[in-house]
């Protein structure tokens, strides 16, 4: 009878995957409901300029459809996080291709966060994105996960496609830059 | 601004930020954090960025969830209902038709070739000249005669791709064959069936039953 218990936030991860594989749609729910606002949040510290919905939605069908090759050796949520930034990634080298544009590479690329300077409510936080978006990609992209979603260096290797060493580094030096541009 | 010595506690200050940390964890940092302005001033810069980044447009959890494929529990319910198990039976109600008219032409062949008139009716097929028409197999019980086969010329003259195909084939019937060249090809025939068999590479498909002696019953 446990098939018709209403997925809770007590439920974890796991619990839920398990429940969807026996053909409980409403676990598809619950988790889409617990890890969707923090992919959408990760998409636009992407750089994703529009269609974040249709990216997240994206990373759900593509990870359900291959929910078999989840292992459980990280998180749910760092698999997730893993599958949104190389669809992002492949939607920008598409795009870049698409309109033969200049390369948007480490170095340049500030302007993938135009977008953001309208949800920036004040000075400060403008700011802060400015100096967030003159950090190379790899670099923004490990101080983000480091400071918004609160992910290990582990996890954020295993997203990035790095080492754990590598992400320290990246993350201090992150951060020494972006002290640097707001109050030197 | 500079950096925090303590590198345990300015590790944690990020996922204080983001609220990853446990009671016990949290409260140690704070802790240094109320004592310690270069900690303090780095939290109030990541906090700043985490108020930056958090305003991600809301998404539609029903429209996701719409999108996503059925549990691998409903896809195989419903692959194993419907159409799938019907055409699996016109396969096999195919494979049945054409096992029943195979059968019943190699019947029919076999039935054919051992009939004592099929030599000649095979021969007068091959020759070019004639037309097999009638073939009469003995019939009614204690008639043991030769079949008779009724040729017929064949009326029209040969078109030209006819007679090219006629220069092709390797000759006429056995009817052409005089009663010597004949029995030269039965004698041949006969070296032939008398010579060893070659072991086939095919395996044996006689089944192999058990030695059951008397003993052992």
């Amino acid at each position: 009878m446990g098939q018709d218990r209403e997925p809770n936030d007590d439920s974890t991860d796991l619990d839920l995957i398990a429940r969807w594989k026996a053909g409980d749609e409403r676990a598809a729910t619950a988790l889409v409901e617990r890890h969707a606002p923090a992919l959408a949040r990760f998409a636009v510290s992407l750089g994703q300029r529009s269609d974040v919905e249709e990216v997240v939605q994206d990373t759900f069908v593509r990870a359900f459809g291959s929910i078999e090759s989840f292992r459980a050796d990280s998180s749910l949520r760092t698999w997730l996080f893993t599958i949104e930034r190389r669809l992002i990634l492949d939607r920008r080298r598409a795009e870049r291709r698409r309109r033969d544009d200049a390369a948007l590479d480490d170095v340049n690329a500030a302007t993938e966060f135009d977008a953001l300077d309208g949800m920036v409510a004040d000075e400060a936080q403008t700011r802060v994105t400015k100096a967030v978006e003159r950090l190379s990609r790899l670099q923004r992209e490990v101080f983000l996960l480091r400071v918004n979603q609160g992910l290990s260096y582990k996890e954020i290797a295993e997203i990035v496609g790095s080492t754990e060493g590598a992400a320290r580094v990246h993350y201090h030096n992150a951060v020494r830059a972006v002290k640097e541009l707001l109050y030197v | 601004m500079f950096d925090c010595a303590n590198v345990e506690m300015r590790e944690r200050l990020p996922e204080l930020a983001a609220g990853a940390l446990d009671a016990a964890t949290r409260a140690r940092v704070e802790a240094h954090v109320a004592a310690c302005a270069d900690c303090a001033a780095e939290l109030e810069t990541l906090r700043l960025v985490r108020a930056a980044y958090t305003n991600a447009p809301v998404v539609d959890v029903r429209r996701i969830v719409s999108a996503l494929p059925h549990p691998p529990a409903v896809s195989r319910t419903a692959s194993h209902a419907g159409p799938p198990v019907r055409r699996w039976m016109d396969w096999r109600i195919a494979a049945a038709l054409t096992m029943i008219t195979v059968g019943g032409l190699s019947v029919a062949v076999a039935r054919r070739a051992g009939s004592p008139g099929a030599v000649d009716s095979a021969g007068a097929q091959t020759n070019r000249d004639s037309v097999v028409i009638a073939s009469t197999a003995p019939s009614g019980a204690g008639n043991s005669g030769p079949a008779e086969t009724v040729h017929v010329r064949r009326p029209l003259a040969p078109t030209r791709a006819s007679s090219q195909k006629a220069q092709l084939s390797f000759g006429g019937g056995v009817d052409d064959l005089d009663r010597a060249t004949i029995e030269a090809l039965m004698g041949a025939l006969d070296e032939i069936d008398r010579a060893p068999v070659a072991p086939s590479a095919e395996p044996d498909r006689t089944p192999v039953l058990p030695i059951i002696s008397e003993g052992t019953r």
